[in-house]
């Protein structure tokens, strides 16, 4: 460190690697994981109970294959799964929706996706999962019966506001037609682009009541505590999967539902989206990591030049080779510790403003249809630093000894001549 | 006669340089007794450095002993050899070779720190020798801030802190004009008669003979004489 030449420039080099790993690493964690957790709170949560019928053919929402006997289900999953996971009934329905003029003549109407949830129960955490208090724009949440929440853009698309009754028409669970009015309660952004044009949220019970589902709904969403590993959901997963096969089904449901447990892996082609995410991110603190050998290397051998004093002086006053290079190795140890922490500091930094701030990426995703927040934020995790860390001190060791091993091929002679020639 | 160092048995270096073998050594024998004070002289490529670093044990002979006080340094490991530099052997050079980040106190001290002495115990012995050689008043300061006559004392304690049996100087008044190679050589005949180490020069400066107490010129490898102060003279 005292020398500075030859201290600053592999520390610098560390350092912004680390910082540039830590920094990419965040904002990668941050939006693939942001769009892990909105898919999981908007549409399959952690974990998923359905039934295999329904799931098949999700697209068509189905309703007629969804899971009767509310209350037994509930309980049977609280007693078969563990405490920490909650579970949210949900109905996905898919309907068009209808403006109607002052005469009562259709003045707007577009098909939309639609979800009810728990938005009244005191108990209920569907509100804080979808950030829906945080999201209204205008209006209120739902309070009363047949209340709606619907998507900014949406509202836009209908010339619909707040207060505005309006009719949704779609089919009911034993295939009937059904039309029923709803009040637009309030207006939402939930950040998402496909969801704002085409999402309205209603209440469970005025969905239940809306396509005669008394006592059903289609899915049974469980969600774990944040930072649960993703092996926890297979876990959990796996034990309810095992319980299912013993269960005796509520006699209210049909002769042939077969409900079925999903982990979030096993939706949407996620569980392959992850892997190859984990496999991108090798890659970019790999080709970092190598990146910084290389010039760490070629540090290493400039400073062995200019260091061939030092070594020759060294090897001629009886340092044995072997201390020579552990020295030259506790020195990369040391500046590769020290880069590792400043650059951790500066790319966590980043990462944290990035995660506080978010970055708007709204215009871009407009056109994607794609369930990722407008908003991109980076998250700061230990295993960030970690990736970081490692690979830092690691490029720093590995460089000082590649180019060490130039000065523990030559000869002392040799490395005496040299230091002659000056 | 004083006991004997350094004994050289017909040693024979030869580089491979290209597709040609070149000899820097040929048959070369003689003796070295402690305490001795001696150069070897002669023209460029005669083998002044080669024999330097062959008593050094910095490189191996091709053919040849070269036996230090009994023992054979061609039987000995890489390890070995460099503990028998550790403990033995003082080096001085042309340029110097102090480390420019470390101040003159930091520089003497630095061969005992190789040898796994701490700093605490030997700092007396450090600031004795620092004084020793004259620079007591530039303790603290760095190379850059020195003259050259100042950076060779520095190199002189550095060589001699450690308290060898032998110091080998490879042409140490070459970048030194006159009066500060005199200094410098008075110095050096000064510490070896108290310090009783032995001295031996590579150098083709002239004004060095004069302060040696015996001369050995080397031409195309050979020993051509060995000339000693007591007018006693061995042509070879």
């Amino acid at each position: 460190m005292r020398d500075k030449a030859r201290f600053l420039f592999p520390f610098s080099v560390v350092a912004i690697g680390v910082a540039l790993v830590v920094a990419l690493v965040g904002f990668m964690e941050g939006v693939f994981m942001g769009m892990i957790d909105m898919t999981a709170n908007l549409d399959s949560g952690h974990l998923r109970l359905v039934n295999k019928a329904f799931y098949d053919e999700e697209h068509l929402r189905p309703l007629d294959r969804a899971l009767a006997s509310q209350r037994e289900t509930r309980e049977w999953l609280l007693k078969n799964s563990k405490a920490e996971v909650d579970w949210a009934p949900r109905i996905r329905w898919g309907a068009i929706l209808d403006v109607p003029d002052e005469q009562g003549e259709t003045r707007s109407q577009t098909p939309v996706v639609g979800m009810g949830l728990d938005l009244k129960s005191p108990n209920s955490n569907e509100i804080d999962r979808l950030r829906l208090k945080s999201s209204l724009v205008a209006g209120t949440l739902p309070k009363g019966v047949n209340e709606m929440l619907m998507g900014v853009q949406l509202a836009e698309v209908l010339d619909a506001s707040v207060g505005q009754s309006i009719t949704l028409l779609g089919q009911s669970f034993d295939g009937g037609m059904v039309a029923d009015n709803y009040k637009i309660s309030g207006l939402v952004r939930f950040g998402i682009t496909a969801m704002d044009k085409k999402m309205v949220l209603i209440d469970l019970v005025d969905a239940q009541n809306t396509f005669y589902m008394e006592d059903m709904v289609t899915d049974w969403l469980g969600y774990f505590p944040p930072s649960t590993d993703f092996d926890r959901y297979e876990e959990i997963k796996g034990s309810i999967s095992a319980s299912l096969a013993d269960w005796t089904p509520p006699k209210d449901w049909a002769k042939d539902d077969s409900p079925i447990v999903l982990s979030i892996r096993d939706q949407q082609n996620i569980g392959a989206i992850m892997d190859k995410f984990r496999v991108i991110k090798g890659f970019v603190v790999g080709i970092f990591t190598f990146l910084m050998v290389l010039v760490l290397w070629n540090a290493g051998i400039l400073s062995g030049i200019h260091r061939y004093g030092e070594m020759g002086l060294r090897l001629a006053f009886g340092e044995p080779h072997w201390r020579v290079i552990m020295t030259l190795a506790i020195e990369g140890l040391w500046i590769g510790f020290l880069g590792s922490v400043v650059g951790s500091l500066f790319g966590g930094s980043f990462a944290w403003y990035l995660q506080e701030v978010g970055l708007n990426m709204g215009d871009s995703f407009a056109q994607t249809g794609l369930m990722i927040n407008d908003v991109v934020r980076a998250r700061v995790t230990v295993g960030g630093f970690i990736q970081g860390i490692v690979p830092g001190v690691f490029a720093s060791v590995a460089g000082t000894l590649v180019a060490s091993m130039a000065i523990f091929q030559r000869s002392e002679a040799n490395l005496f001549r040299e230091l002659e020639a000056g | 006669m004083s006991e004997t160092l350094i004994t050289l048995e017909r040693v024979c270096k030869v580089y491979q340089v290209g597709e040609e073998n070149f000899t820097a050594l040929n048959d070369v024998s003689l003796e070295v007794g402690a305490g001795a004070f001696m150069s070897f002289v002669g023209p460029s490529g005669s083998g002044k450095t080669t024999v330097l670093n062959l008593i050094g044990g910095l490189d191996r002979p091709t053919t040849g002993n070269i036996i230090f006080k009994g023992a054979n340094l061609e039987k000995m490991s890489r390890d070995q050899l460099a503990a028998y530099r550790r403990e033995n052997i003082g080096f001085i050079f042309q340029t110097y070779n102090l480390l420019p980040v470390y101040s003159v106190y930091e520089n003497v001290l630095f061969p005992l720190i190789l040898n796994g002495q701490k700093e605490s115990e030997v700092r007396e012995r450090v600031n004795a020798m620092v004084a020793k050689v004259g620079l007591e008043d530039q303790v603290n300061k760095k190379p850059a801030q020195l003259s050259g006559g100042q950076c060779q004392r520095v190199a002189i304690a550095r060589a001699l802190v450690k308290d060898p049996l032998l110091i080998l100087a490879d042409e140490p008044t070459a970048n030194l004009d006159s009066e500060n190679s005199r200094q410098i050589l008075e110095l050096m005949q000064e510490l070896n008669h108290e310090y009783k180490a032995a001295v031996i020069f590579s150098t083709h400066d002239e004004r060095v003979t004069r302060y040696i107490r015996r001369e050995v010129r080397l031409e195309d490898g050979r020993v051509s004489w060995d000339k000693r102060r007591n007018g006693k003279e061995i042509e070879s």
